[in-house]
């Protein structure tokens, strides 16, 4: 039996860039108690509590920590509820 | 989650509601002025500083009312649930800012931390002492709520 024949095109194709993810920072600050932090990050981040209190070591100890990456709108969202907490959250884009 | 409670003396509640009664209305406006709102994008900024000015502003309603609301002695704050308890933990974080600002921005983070020695620092002016005094009540009502929210929040 014969193989049918196959016809290669040569067609441009086009390659869609993925959307840049941002990250959600957050700064240490020294008035927000530690227990604090980590409600927060309950509340806002949807976290079981022992990974809210590993944010918030890495935060103590390191000075700043990504909490989320993600799709920009949903980092917006998520930067802006922790500042109702009165956390020190900023947006970068990922590098 | 039943309704969680905050006591504290009939002096005590005098006291701080009379120093919040001066600090709220700034306290709302610390906290936009601390965000780090997005600034490429000026829809987005407006957003942001209305939505974190309601917020804030609501939050300080809560706070006084609470305050105004709790009688007797011990005078008893009552929250009806978490998400209160939580809104009520947030207006008290904003007023501790608002004091740290507005109040004793000269003095150190580590004495902040531990102002047990500023107590007795009589080179500190009356009124600086008071909000000193005032500032670690409200982190003893932060502290007391969110160990009835999260027991294990500290350890």
């Amino acid at each position: 039996m014969a193989k049918p024949k196959t016809k290669l095109e040569n067609k441009p194709q086009t390659v869609v860039a993925p959307a840049p993810k941002w990250n959600v920072v957050v700064l240490n600050d020294p008035i927000n108690y530690q227990g604090y932090v980590v409600i927060a990050f309950v509340s806002v981040l949807r976290i079981t509590s022992p990974e809210a209190k590993k944010l918030m070591r890495t935060i103590h100890q390191n000075g700043r920590t990504t909490v989320w990456t993600g799709e920009r709108e949903r980092a917006e969202m998520l930067a802006l509820e922790l500042q109702q907490w009165h956390l020190n959250a900023l947006l970068e884009k990922d590098a | 989650m039943p309704e969680l409670r905050l006591s504290m003396t009939a002096e005590a509640r005098t006291v701080l509601t009379d120093l919040l009664k001066l600090i709220a209305p700034a306290a709302a406006r610390v906290s936009v002025n601390r965000a780090q709102i997005p600034d490429n994008d000026l829809e987005i900024a407006g957003f942001w500083t209305e939505n974190l000015s309601a917020h804030a502003a609501e939050e300080a309603r809560l706070l006084a009312h609470a305050f105004i609301q709790a009688k007797g002695d011990p005078a008893v704050i009552i929250l009806r649930d978490e998400a209160q308890a939580c809104a009520f933990l947030r207006a008290l974080s904003a007023v501790r800012f608002a004091l740290r600002d507005l109040v004793f921005a000269d003095i150190s983070d580590d004495q902040l931390e531990d102002p047990s020695d500023l107590d007795d620092d009589e080179s500190l002016p009356t009124e600086k002492r008071h909000a000193l005094a005032c500032y670690a009540c409200f982190g003893q009502l932060q502290q007391s709520l969110i160990r009835q929210l999260d027991p294990e929040a500290f350890n």
